[in-house]
């Protein structure tokens, strides 16, 4: 009962120090990957759209404690995006193979940064050229390493569950 | 209790959590359109309460990473520095005996070669060197071999690029010598497998302490070149003659460097050898 309770916040501050340590390690030509946006596509697809957006405001608002002040709320606005729409996806729900979660996570990653650089503020021309010189990359990188998690961490499917 | 948690899961339900997402939307954009002030106020409060435990295990991470890294890197340096410094020091003693070899050349007539231990015999006693200087450097057999402190053997095989150097304390190796206060001769061999020892006359009066040299006769030493100091006198079974113990000015197993003279044994010498 308490693990039930405590596994995500848990899970979340596991995400949070390799965001701010192993990230930082393994970091190739300044391209990381991001393991909050893996948490919050983690949660999003096990525990639904509720529970996404919360964690994807917490999560995100916890990045955006930590980001220029001046951009307050634009990560809580594009996490909670993200954990709402992957959470539509919830493996209570749905049957999704590792392929697919990797698809849902790279496409989510997508998603999350357009909407952040909205939320920012960026010209449509600087948006573009992140997309192509930081989205993409770090997308891949990230579903790389969201691919592990997902085959290693929660290889279970929770279809037919009640959670 | 149950109440509000059935009235909270009921507003979740709405339309898939299409509520609460509108309502931490909203949150979230009312965040990002506030004012600076007040942004700053959220912030200093969020940092000093809720993610202050979550910093605090962050940064011991982070600091202990840094910290091994660092240090890994320093026992490097350390290790690297330490080389460094071995090396500097063998260079100035390196430097240090070669002034001594230099000044020791200018002495003598005969061209000398200088040459490096790079071999000894394996055996518990030490009888034989190899030196890494050959015929390919004009060495041949028979020639002297010094070192600063005095004389160390001769070249006993030569090959291309090494020769092997017979020592005072092979058995083998007899040679003429002389005290240098009386000019009295003898003989200096290795005996018992222990002691350098020297049959010199009873009547030449050489007293313990005295400084043996090469004779120059026999034909493969020069004159002159130190042997050792007298450190003891026995009686021998000839009644004309001393059995004396005699000291190496050197320990033969420390010595790194050597020089050759490249002087040929004498012709009475060589006659006898052929």
């Amino acid at each position: 009962m308490i693990w039930q309770w405590i596994r995500f916040p848990l899970l979340f501050l596991v995400a949070v120090v390799m965001q701010t340590t192993v990230s930082k390690w393994i970091r190739i030509f300044d391209i990381g990957p991001d393991f909050i946006i893996i948490f919050i596509v983690l949660i999003a697809l096990r525990r639904g759209p509720v529970v996404g957006a919360l964690w994807g405001f917490f999560a995100g608002f916890a990045l955006d404690v930590y980001a220029p002040v001046e951009w307050l709320g634009a990560h809580t606005i594009s996490m909670v995006v993200l954990g709402f729409f992957v959470g539509q996806l919830e493996e209570r729900f749905l049957t999704l193979n590792l392929g697919m979660k990797i698809g849902v996570l790279g496409l989510g990653f997508f998603v999350c940064d357009i909407v952040y650089y909205i939320a920012v503020g960026f010209d449509r021309g600087v948006v573009f050229n992140l997309l192509l010189t930081q989205t993409l990359p770090e997308s891949l990188y990230t579903m790389i390493c969201g691919g592990v998690a997902f085959k290693f961490l929660f290889a279970g499917n929770l279809k037919n569950k009640h959670v | 209790m149950f109440r509000i948690t059935r009235l909270l899961k009921t507003i979740a339900s709405i339309g898939h959590g299409l509520a609460v997402f509108v309502f931490l939307l909203l949150l979230a954009v009312f965040i990002r359109q506030a004012d600076l002030m007040i942004k700053n106020s959220i912030v200093t409060s969020a940092l000093s309460t809720i993610f202050f435990p979550a910093q605090y295990i962050i940064a011991s991470i982070d600091d202990y990473y840094g910290k091994s890294s660092e240090n890994e890197k320093l026992k490097r340096e350390n290790a690297e520095l330490r080389v460094e410094l071995y090396r500097a020091k063998e260079g100035l003693k390196e430097l240090s005996r070669l002034h001594e070899l230099v000044r020791f050349e200018d002495t003598w007539d005969y061209p000398i070669v200088t040459a490096r231990v790079v071999g000894r015999n394996p055996g518990r006693f030490l009888t034989t060197f190899v030196i890494n200087r050959g015929k390919h450097h004009g060495l041949k057999e028979e020639m002297p071999v010094f070192s600063m402190r005095g004389l160390v053997g001769k070249i006993s095989k030569v090959e291309w690029k090494h020769a092997t150097v017979q020592l005072l304390v092979d058995p083998n190796l007899k040679l003429s010598v002389m005290e240098k206060r009386t000019r009295a001769v003898g003989i200096l061999e290795f005996v018992n497998g222990r002691n350098l020892s020297a049959m010199i006359p009873t009547n030449a009066g050489v007293k313990m302490g005295d400084t043996l040299i090469t004779s120059g006769l026999g034909g493969i030493y020069p004159k002159g070149i130190e042997v050792g100091v007298v450190n003891d006198i026995h009686k021998s079974d000839l009644e004309v003659m001393r059995n004396m113990e005699v000291l190496p000015f050197q320990e033969f197993s420390l010595l790194e460097e050597v020089f050759v003279m490249q002087k040929e044994p004498d012709w009475i010498v060589r006659e006898m050898l052929k």
